[in-house]
């Protein structure tokens, strides 16, 4: 018998449920359902699971608040369910602890890959690989060395810490302000116009074609997210 | 002006009688002045340097305080001459002829002196009142014509009263209920009931209010405008002033301020009748998007699902790969229409605030193209980006969102193979987008209308709502850009949507 990895999934809609539950349960998870934050939280506490689905609109508690008080306790995977138009709040949770989101209404299909990347990425956390490769590139993070078809690609060192973080990040979401202060630092994290412009340096030293990029990805209005392969996390 | 009536507008200022009676005093004063300052100097003042002193005594009235008190000075100036330094003295009589002939001459001059400088001072003060309030109405209708709200120019006018009179002003206008208080000097806020009542007899001419202390009570008068009465002026005099043709000018400035406010008012309602239009339309828009395109697919969704679960063993596998897949298509165009409604709503609640922030326009091209990745598989896309564009402020989901709507549009209409051209180039000023199709074009009849909602080119099945392209033009506009059509290209049809974003531009410092 193999390792079903716990997916909890914290929303009050039960036609959520109805099919979510089954669709994990062919795909090889052992599903939890919760209906409150309240239940959900508990569910956590008591036997943490893989991985968390979490509805940013529950009746008993603020989305925001729900999952500061999940972070409190428990680091594992957290994916967003959040509505269409709720760039803000999106970001927030993001910026507050979530791994990545999808928005609802959605396809099962994109749902399971957000939970794949976050899983495999738990999978093989504490153990970073030091060599990431993607399509063409090769990202050596312990040499801090990039390599686009065995060749070497020269990047300044801005470049390179941001392409780090976003390679590290595992093809999840990774924030404009996540990016701003991890590599320009706390104080520049209003300041998009340097990383509107790192970005697209990185894009015509590393991409095939820099119009359409295969590996950084935009989320227009949220940040960017590192792909491994083109075609991944088609929508 | 004559026929406002103001008659029952308490005239401001001290009552005329008491000015004139200190006009007299004034001029007499002087001239017992005069003779005061000729007696003490003794008998070397004498002759016609004596006349000269009375005479300036006189002229200095005239002057000072106008015609009749000069007139007065004058006699008073010659009995005084006559009384102190003709002889015999200190008697009206006079014995030599010659003083006959002194006295007269210079009663005479005395007389003339004061009627001439009397005159021309009594003139240059009523042109000098005339200018003032010349002067007052025309910076009464500057502010006046300033405004555009019925409040906003009733507080105005208000003001302007307040101003020309030296008291206090109020304007009231007819509300929903009754009138109301729409202009009133800085610490009020409300009228007391008695007022207000005396305000409402003067709105439906039915006695005007008499006033029996103009200090303590508003005393009103109608506010007319062309067709109509607008409201109600209450007036309240609290410091003395210059009352001399003040009815005149505050019947100028209702008569004005009259026609403004019913100008202002006609506009509102014509506005407010304007917003109300375009919600209803709005509404009927809704209702047929909702009860039609909402609709079918609905219908396919339910159908296709009832199908599988009363025959699903019956069907073949592909027929029920078929309904699936029919219910999965449907559902994302639901989900497509409510976003357009959502995205719709906001722009119409007046809910949208672009977040403006720094965007790299070819990046948000590409991720618009990557979210539409397979809707655009049947196209072939050619892109022809500048290989340096600036960085815009804009808000990158507005404009991913704007950007989505036109090539969802060019999926709809051009064939399936055709090429969609998208260029991003930029000129001294802004960051233009074009977006091109070979689809067969729109008819120029309809060019103008593109971008109106709910405005469909076919009638219906091709599953738009007839919003998409409102949507990119609000979507754009908010953020300070432009957008338009151009069709035909060729004389095959084709599309070109351009979008131009303004680039921030810093003027340098020495420019300003």
């Amino acid at each position: 018998m193999s390792f079903r990895p716990r997916i909890l999934v914290i929303d009050d809609e039960a036609q959520i449920h109805r099919f979510l539950t089954p669709a994990l349960t062919a795909s090889g998870y052992d599903p939890v359902q919760a209906h409150t934050a309240a239940e959900g939280l508990r569910a956590l506490a008591l036997n943490p699971p893989d991985a968390v689905f979490l509805d940013l609109g529950l009746p008993d508690m603020d989305g925001q608040e729900a999952l500061e008080k999940a972070r409190a306790f428990y680091a594992g995977p957290i994916i967003i369910l959040s509505a269409r138009g709720r760039e803000a709040g999106k970001i927030a949770a993001l910026d507050g602890g979530a791994d990545d989101y999808v928005e609802k209404p959605f396809g099962v299909g994109e749902l399971l890959a957000r939970l794949r990347v976050l899983l495999r990425r738990k999978s093989t956390s504490g153990d970073p690989v030091p060599v990431v490769t993607a399509g063409e590139l090769e990202v050596d993070l312990r040499l801090a060395m990039v390599r686009r078809k065995g060749e070497r690609v020269r990047l300044t060192p801005k470049e390179f810490k941001l392409l780090a973080v976003l390679v590290e990040g595992g093809e999840k979401v990774i924030t404009h302000r996540q990016l701003l202060t991890a590599v320009w630092g706390p104080a520049h994290v209003h300041d998009t116009q340097y990383l509107r412009v790192a970005i697209g340096q990185l894009r015509q030293k590393l991409e095939a074609d820099p119009a359409v990029p295969a590996h950084i990805v935009t989320e227009a209005g949220v940040g960017y997210r590192f792909l491994l392969d083109q075609g991944q996390t088609e929508t | 002006m004559s026929n406002i009536p103001t008659s029952h507008v308490a005239r401001p200022g001290r009552t005329p009688l008491t000015q004139t009676t200190w006009r007299y005093v004034g001029g007499l004063g002087l001239v017992v002045a005069g003779a005061a300052a000729a007696l003490a100097a003794g008998p070397e003042l004498a002759g016609a340097n004596l006349a000269m002193v009375f005479l300036l005594c006189v002229l200095v009235s005239a002057v000072t305080f106008g015609l009749g008190p000069a007139l007065a000075s004058a006699l008073l100036a010659a009995l005084t001459y006559n009384f102190f330094f003709l002889e015999p003295h200190y008697t009206f009589r006079i014995t030599h002829p010659a003083d006959l002939v002194t006295f007269l001459v210079f009663f005479a001059v005395a007389l003339a002196t004061g009627w001439l400088a009397g005159r021309a001072r009594d003139n240059a003060r009523r042109v000098a009142g005339h200018a003032n309030a010349t002067a007052l109405l025309l910076e009464a209708s500057r502010a006046l014509a300033r405004t555009s709200a019925p409040d906003e120019a009733a507080q105005v006018l208000a003001d302007q009263i307040a101003a020309a009179t030296g008291g206090r002003a109020i304007v009231l206008l007819n509300g929903d209920d009754g009138l109301r208080l729409a202009g009133a000097p800085p610490g009020l806020s409300a009228l007391d009931a008695a007022s207000l009542e005396a305000a409402h007899r003067t709105w439906a001419d039915t006695g005007t209010a008499e006033v029996a202390d103009p200090a303590r009570a508003w005393s009103f008068a109608p506010l007319d405008g062309v067709q109509a009465r607008v409201g109600v002026v209450g007036l309240r005099t609290t410091a003395p002033g210059d009352g001399s043709d003040r009815p005149d000018l505050i019947g100028a400035l209702l008569e004005q301020g009259g026609v403004v406010i019913e100008r202002a008012l006609l506009a509102a309602a014509a506005s407010e009748n304007a917003a109300l239009r375009r919600a209803d339309q709005l509404r009927t828009g809704l209702l047929t998007a909702i009860s039609h395109d909402f609709r079918t697919p609905l219908a396919a969704i339910l159908g296709s699902a009832t199908t599988l679960s009363d025959y699903g063993d019956d069907l073949k596998p592909g027929v029920r790969r078929d309904l699936l897949q029919s219910i999965q298509q449907d559902a994302q165009q639901l989900n497509k229409h409510i976003g357009a409604l959502l995205d719709m709503s906001q722009l119409e609640g007046g809910a949208l605030r672009p977040k403006q922030d720094w965007t790299e326009v070819r990046e948000i091209i590409g991720s618009a193209l990557r979210r539409l990745r397979s809707r655009l598989a049947g196209h072939r896309i050619a892109r022809d980006f500048a290989s340096s564009l600036s960085l815009i402020k804009a808000d990158p989901t507005l404009l991913e969102q704007a950007l989505l709507n036109i090539l969802d549009n060019a999926a709809t209409w051009a064939p399936q193979g055709s090429a969609i051209r998208i260029a991003a180039h930029e000129d001294a000023r802004n960051v233009l987008v074009s977006i091109e199709d070979e689809g067969p074009g729109i008819p120029p009849d309809q060019l103008h209308a593109v971008f109106d909602r709910f405005h469909r080119l076919s009638p219906a099945g091709s599953g738009g709502l007839g919003l998409g392209l409102s949507i990119t033009r609000g979507f754009i506009e908010a953020m300070g850009g432009r957008v338009a059509a151009v069709s035909p290209l060729t004389a095959a049809g084709g599309t070109r949507f351009v979008i131009s974003l303004p680039k921030v531009v810093e003027t340098p410092r020495g420019l300003l």
